[in-house]
């Protein structure tokens, strides 16, 4: 199954203009367990090709979520940036087999 | 006597329930009527909005523009103020004019005194301004005592404005001194929403949570929305309830949008402290009303200060083509490369006169770089150019020597040699003005209240 199945809520977005935080959102325990056992930091840094240094996941049980945290490659809205609020950058996880 | 005193003199304590009202989290940009007015009808002893944020980008702060549109921001003012006035309540607002620095701080209490004068009401607003001097930020840096959030080259000097977060203490002051009506220039988002119940008496954690949750006002709900939120505060935990009745609050949609748009899900910070909210509780107490426990507040001894600067870069035209024909779209990096090296052949870009050409293929890099190859080519694509420049003329210059090497760049096996691009609107070149960076984003720690407070001047004016 992959991570858009199994997921309630996949959304990113900024979190200050030099980090980037998806939060990934479950509907009941036994698809929060299943999805942040598939959540790893190297799972999730070789879906964006990031070092497994630069990424963070945390979970958080009372919201049934699973939180990470990424550096932005370029801060919010300067040249070169590709996504000014971050709230395209979950794409890469949709297809996570968990 | 202020709306402020007066609720203060009557107040039994913090076992009595408090309602604050949160009518927008980005005022300016249009309140729903109908929800705020149904929390109106709730009469709330607080309202209070948020007016600004840093996602929109630097360029709000470096040119002294705001988001919303004049008109607008001018409707949403008319509605808060009439309904805090006709309530005889204070009416909170922070960040004002989306960055909140002293053009944007002039142009929101330009339109707040239009829409008094027009309506002939009475108050005593208090302006509190949030420009962080270039010296403090220099001193601060020398001392070691500046600190970049997440991946951020500071430029202090090349700064264009400058402004720090405040917390709840300028706010405080404000409402002691008897201020009925308080227009923020850059503040953290919970701040107008947290400081009343923390001065009734309310424990600060909890207060600092509601505000946390309360300042996005709906979006907390299932579904999400921007209605009217009421929260009200009563002992030890408060309650959610969305002014829209379609909108939800459930323990789930409330516990996860503490997360958002947060890189640590459990902690808050404040000038002030932080708030930990590891041991929080959420229980339904119907279907749409959440109550919450369990926050808890940590004193810092010394004030810190999230600061926020943008520079200037230089101009900005951009370039908006597309393509269809797959030979193309087949080497169209190779294509992209060679445009920008027979554009550098053509216009110096020197360490002086810097300028910078870059392209997104929307269909195949628009929007990151992936780390695999699409499955299948995309049937069209559309080329973003963007140049930036120095000065308007070498930008425009780039960007119009980019577009015609781009159209008629040879390739091997091209078969459309009438030219390379459909262009969806003439001229294909926009010019975007001028450009802004972030240059600064940083926590600023001060030895001293004192030195805070300083930041943040409070200014009253009889209306």
């Amino acid at each position: 199954m992959t991570l858009s199945e199994l997921a309630r809520v996949v959304r990113s977005k900024n979190a200050g203009p030099t980090l980037l935080t998806i939060d990934v959102l479950f509907a009941d325990e036994d698809t929060f367990v299943r999805g942040r056992a598939g959540l790893t930091v190297e799972a999730v840094a070789a879906r964006y090709g990031r070092a497994v240094a630069d990424v963070s996941v945390i979970s958080v049980s009372a919201a049934k979520a699973v939180k990470i945290v990424l550096p932005r490659e370029v801060p919010a809205g300067a040249p070169g940036d590709r996504d000014v609020y971050g709230a395209q950058q979950h794409v890469p996880l949709l297809g996570l087999s968990v | 006597m202020s709306s402020f005193a007066r609720l203060a003199a009557n107040w039994s304590g913090p076992e009595a329930p408090l309602r604050v009202l949160a009518a927008s989290g980005q005022l300016g940009l249009g309140i729903p009527e109908k929800a705020f007015d149904a929390g109106v009808e709730r009469k709330p002893h607080v309202i209070a909005a948020d007016m600004g944020s840093i996602d929109p980008g630097p360029v709000y702060l470096g040119s002294g523009k705001m988001a919303a549109s004049p008109s607008m921001a001018r409707r949403d003012l008319e509605m808060v103020l009439k309904a805090a006035r006709g309530l005889d309540v204070p009416l909170l607002i922070g960040s004002a004019g989306t960055a909140g620095g002293a053009p944007h701080l002039a142009a929101v209490e330009a339109l707040l005194r239009s829409v008094a004068a027009d309506w002939g009401l009475r108050f005593r607003l208090a302006t509190i301004g949030a420009d962080v001097p270039k010296d403090i930020v220099q001193a601060a840096d020398s001392a070691g005592r500046l600190t970049p959030i997440g991946p951020m080259q500071a430029d202090i000097e090349g700064s264009l404005a400058i402004v720090g977060q405040m917390g709840q203490r300028a706010f405080a002051k404000a409402l002691e001194a008897g201020a009925d009506v308080i227009l923020a220039g850059r503040a953290c988002d919970t701040a107008p929403f947290a400081v009343v119940p923390v001065l009734l008496g309310y424990p600060k954690g909890p207060s600092v949570h509601m505000a946390k949750i309360l300042e996005c006002t709906s979006l907390c709900c299932e579904p999400g929305g921007r209605d009217a939120m009421l929260a009200t505060l009563e002992g030890d935990g408060f309650t959610l309830e969305s002014m829209n009745p379609v909108r939800a609050a459930t323990p789930l949609s409330v516990a996860a949008h503490a997360l958002y748009e947060q890189s640590e899900p459990n902690r808050v910070f404040e000038p002030e402290g932080h708030v930990e909210l590891s041991d929080a509780t959420y229980e339904a107490l119907d279907e749409r009303r959440v109550l919450v426990k369990g926050a808890v507040w940590h004193s810092s001894a010394k004030p810190s200060v999230k600061v926020e600067a943008a520079r200037f870069v230089g101009h900005r035209v951009a370039i908006m083509a597309a393509v269809a024909d797959p030979g193309f779209i087949a080497v169209s990096d190779k294509i992209l490369q060679g445009v920008q090296d027979g554009v550098a052949e053509l216009i110096t870009s020197t360490s002086d006169a810097p300028w910078g050409l870059t392209f997104r293929r929307y269909g195949i890099d628009g929007i990151m770089d992936w780390p695999t190859p699409p499955d299948t080519p995309p049937r069209e694509i559309f080329i973003l150019g963007e140049c930036v420049a120095p000065d308007a003329e070498t930008a425009r210059a780039v960007a119009a020597a980019a577009r015609q090497q781009l159209l008629h760049f040879g390739f091997p096996g091209r078969l459309c040699t009438g030219g390379n691009l459909a262009f969806p609107v003439t001229p294909p070149e926009l010019d975007a003005g001028p450009a802004y960076a972030f240059s600064l984003y940083h926590i600023l720690q001060l030895d001293t209240w004192e030195a805070h407070d300083a930041l943040f001047p409070v200014t009253f004016h009889e209306i």
